[in-house]
């Protein structure tokens, strides 16, 4: 078991290696593949899901920013919308060992299930490898990629960077938006907006 | 590794805090439950109506804490600003101070370690009351270690006094230090441009302006990708960056530029064309690797520069003369590599040693440039005679005497003449550098020490290029014309470029002694040549004149020297050159503004910086004139010059007073009269009608 993370990393090391670290992805390319393990130790590959719209979510419980998305209720909300209509939802941690918010396998189910999380996966990039592959800065850092496996929307889960609960009700959800206008068959509006939160704690 | 239960916490009080928006309302001035807590404090708790007081949060991290700048940069919030103010009150821009970088795991964070201060400015009305003044202020901020975040708030409150117009109202004197953390109003517009995912910007900033670990923080998100090393160079009067972009939707952008330590600049840059030209500085973030390539292209320019010198009128006619020697020497392959060698030798000796020299002086402050061997007349002088006496040599009036040495000491001095050859051409050489080498030295002045001396080394050895190929490649060797009785002719022609090079040099010492000083200088160069002459007939004649010759010479040059006219004479000559285009003026200071316009004198003062290009161009194309300086003294106009070079308080809040940010700024005071401030560009004409009547009264109207 502890052995798999590691495995499932090596995998996406030469997946990674054909672009070099802290690469950003760019909207309307192919997004990156990559394999992670999730908290029950399943192995979760991006292509697999071609064909449905898939939610990337950069997560650290630690950090207050996600704190509001979640003690408010907000985020568990997008989730479950994302996966009425029939889309994926990946939650990531690259958190790094010993650093704010990184968590074991265990750890995470305890939290999800507390926090009724209702991501389809909790995937554990404890050596950053996919955060920084798509350039992820903070948590909450939210993409989201199409059918077709090009990336549609990169940034912030609404446009009001606080911390403040107080400010969601006001705010315009991103992730929400652009998930309908691509249920639509619209092009997303708002593809790009500015990530807010703590950083990402990479290990390096 | 375990599940941190702290953090836990941290984020459960978060929670709670987030909740409980009334609780945290609890939280009173300069709170210090917080990580980086907020004090509120105004410069002057008494102001009066019609006017303006500044504010400043003074924010102070606990150990390992930080705050953020108003563009946090990839992660992180800037501060927000919820103000309470009474009716006829209001509050301007939060102003924060230059910011520092941190990268962690390459995310970029724009922050504050120490203590810092952001300033308010607030207006007051002209018609509020006299009595207490009660501000308050809600603000949030993010409060980070390199681990952790914790969203901080708290409401901020002061109650100020409004005072009657004659009451005294004294100033705080740490606003003087928050102000000296600002940035400063560049005063010209930057240009920028985005394309293939790089982010060019092109800073208008004089040439002279020493820069130390750049650093571009734009406020506008989405332009510029934050993380991405910022490689900087040198052009000139511009300061050109490049580094990675993220999107190209603005056709404005403002950031701080800074060059050091809390020295930074405001700027305003609008999109254009910006091409990377110029001289790399070497960045923190690629020091290593930039250093390299920096020497790399350094060293091949150095190597260009060198040869290239071979064409040059000075050196020409030594090397073409060497290199046919070298051809007559061709029996014996080992004696023309050892000439070779020797003279490449004497070359790149030559060239590091007054490599050396300039960076020895430049370390001990001096501002020197290359070439400036030719700024002592004394060197100016003998090597005047040196290339008189080579010229007069290669007319044939003499025999050079390492000719004659070699004939009779065998082959050692013929190596030793090689080496002499290449001493005395790189010295004669470096004067025609400049315009080739420019760059390429220039880098000598970014590269540690040892790489600039490698640069000038590279120099010497392109310069002696030519003749190592000669000696190694008998295959170039074969092709120079075979020796003849041509060659004498062609000898002789090569005394023209030579005394060329002489007039060249007696117009550069005419220029720095006077034509008095000149022509005295001028009757030793004849004895030397007169001397020169006389031992050539001694040649002729079969008699060898050598010892007498010399002795006779070292007199001579000797003279020349201690004819020179002594330092002082030297400066006045200087002074004089100068004083033709200069406005006398004396250091700006407002108690003697008001003495002078007490007793009815006008007035000129301007404001400038080493810094603001805008400023050097005015004062170089309108104030230092000749014209302006008669019609100021003519108009008994007394011209005072603030310096913001570096901050400086007194002139900062006289800048403000007249609703500058920044310089330049151009004021006349016209005796009696309101002050007119001047437009931003100045002519020659602008001034001079300041003091010639008619004209003055329209100015006023339209700066109005």
């Amino acid at each position: 078991m502890p052995n798999l993370p590691s495995l499932a990393v090596a995998t996406f090391a030469v997946f990674a290696l054909a672009s070099p670290l802290a690469a950003t992805q760019k909207n309307g390319t192919l997004a990156q593949d990559f394999k992670l393990t999730d908290v029950n130790g399943k192995t979760v590959q991006l292509s697999q899901f071609r064909g449905k719209t898939v939610v990337l979510e950069w997560h650290n419980p630690g950090c207050p920013f996600v704190s509001k998305h979640y003690s408010s209720g907000n985020m568990q909300a997008t989730q479950k919308a994302a996966r009425q209509q029939g889309a994926i939802w990946l939650t990531i941690n690259s958190g790094a060992e010993g650093k704010q918010g990184h968590m074991t396998g265990p750890e995470a189910k305890a939290l999800i299930a507390k926090q009724k999380i209702q991501s389809t996966n909790y995937l554990l990039d404890a050596k950053g490898l996919v955060g920084k592959a798509y350039g992820a800065k903070t948590t909450p850092h939210m993409y989201i990629i199409d059918g077709s496996g090009t990336l549609v929307y990169q940034g912030g889960i609404d446009d009001k960077p606080t911390a403040n609960t107080a400010d969601i009700k006001d705010a315009r959800n991103h992730v929400l938006a652009a998930l309908s206008e691509i249920k639509s068959g619209e092009k997303v509006s708002v593809a790009q907006a500015r990530p807010y939160g703590c950083s990402v704690k990479y290990a390096s | 590794m375990t599940f941190d239960f702290r953090i836990f916490s941290i984020m459960l009080a978060f929670i709670a805090f987030a909740l409980a928006p009334a609780a945290v309302a609890q939280n009173r001035l300069g709170n210090t439950e917080l990580n980086v807590p907020a004090t509120l404090v105004a410069e002057s708790p008494k102001v009066r109506a019609g006017q303006s007081v500044t504010l400043a949060f003074v924010m102070e991290p606990k150990p390992t804490w930080h705050g953020y700048w108003e563009n946090p940069g990839d992660a992180g919030i800037g501060m927000s600003f919820d103000w309470t103010l009474p009716a006829g009150v209001t509050a301007g821009k939060p102003q924060f101070p230059v910011p520092d970088t941190l990268l962690i795991s390459g995310i970029m964070n724009y922050v504050y370690k120490g203590d810092y201060a952001i300033l308010v400015t607030l207006d007051l009305a002209d018609n509020v009351r006299p009595g207490s003044l009660p501000i308050s202020v809600k603000s949030e901020w993010l409060s980070c270690t390199d681990e952790i975040c914790v969203p901080e708030q708290d409401e901020l409150s002061i109650t100020l006094q409004v005072v009657g117009k004659d009451a005294p109202v004294s100033l705080d004197k740490r606003f003087n230090d928050f102000r000296a953390a600002m940035a400063r109003p560049l005063g010209s517009e930057a240009t920028f441009a985005v394309s293939d995912d790089r982010f060019r910007l092109s800073v208008p900033l004089p040439a002279s302006v020493e820069i130390d670990d750049p650093y571009f923080f734009i406020k506008q998100d989405g332009i510029v990708d934050y993380g991405a090393p910022q490689k900087f160079s040198r052009d000139g009067d511009r300061l050109i960056l490049e580094t990675g972009a993220r999107g190209d939707e603005l056709d404005s952008i403002t950031g701080i530029l800074k060059i050091g330590d809390h020295i930074g600049f405001l700027l305003t840059a609008t999109k254009g064309e910006v091409a990377m030209t110029g001289l790399p500085l070497a960045n923190d973030g690629a020091k290593q690797e930039g250093s390299a390539s920096l020497l790399f292209l350094a060293l091949g320019g150095a190597l260009l520069g060198g040869l290239l010198l071979n064409l040059m009128p000075c050196v020409f006619p030594i090397l073409s003369l060497k290199a046919m020697s070298l051809a007559k020497a061709g029996g014996s392959e080992a004696v023309v590599r050892r000439d070779a060698l020797a003279y490449t030798a004497g070359v790149v000796l030559v060239a590091t040693a007054l490599g050396a020299i300039l960076l020895g002086l430049r370390a001990s402050g001096a501002a020197v440039g290359w070439a400036f061997q030719l700024q002592d007349p004394r060197i100016i002088f003998v090597l005047l005679a040196l290339v008189t006496a080579i010229g007069l040599n290669l007319a044939g009036l003499f025999e050079l005497p390492n000719l004659n040495f070699g004939n009779k000491l065998t082959r050692k001095d013929g190596a030793a003449g090689s080496f002499w050859t290449g001493a005395l051409a790189a010295f004669v050489a470096t004067p025609c550098t400049g315009p080739f080498m420019a760059a390429a030295l220039g880098a000598t002045i970014v590269l540690p020490p040892i790489a600039a001396l490698v640069i000038f080394a590279g120099l010497g050895v392109g310069l002696a290029l030519p003749f190592l190929l000669i000696a190694f490649v008998p295959a170039i060797r074969s092709r120079l014309p075979k020796p003849g009785p041509w060659l004498d002719g062609f000898r002789k022609a090569m005394a023209v470029p030579m005394f060329l090079t002489a007039i060249g040099l007696i117009w550069l010492l005419g220029r720095q002694i006077g034509t008095d000083a000149l022509g005295l200088s001028l009757i030793f160069l004849l004895t030397v040549a007169l001397i020169l002459w006389w031992f050539g007939g001694g040649q002729i004649k079969g008699l060898s004149r050598g010892a007498l010759t010399s002795a006779a010479m070292v007199v001579a040059i000797l003279g020349g020297i201690l004819a020179l006219p002594g330092e002082d004479a030297m400066n006045s000559q200087k002074l004089a050159n100068v004083s033709a285009a200069t406005l006398p003026s004396e250091t700006f200071s407002e108690t003697r503004l008001s003495e002078l316009r007490a007793s009815g004198q006008p007035v000129f003062a301007y404001f400038t910086a080493d810094w603001c290009l805008t400023c050097k161009a005015n004062e170089a194309a309108a104030i230092q004139r000749t014209e302006t300086a008669d019609a100021f003294a003519a108009a008994k106009v007394t011209v005072m010059v603030g310096d913001w070079t570096r901050p400086d308080p007194d002139i900062s809040k006289f800048l403000e007073k007249h609703g500058r940010a920044g310089v330049p700024l151009y004021l006349y005071y016209a005796p009696g009269k309101e002050p007119v401030i001047l437009p931003q560009i100045l002519t020659v004409a602008t001034l001079t009608d300041l003091v010639n009547g008619p004209v003055q009264s329209a100015m006023i109207a339209k700066t109005r």
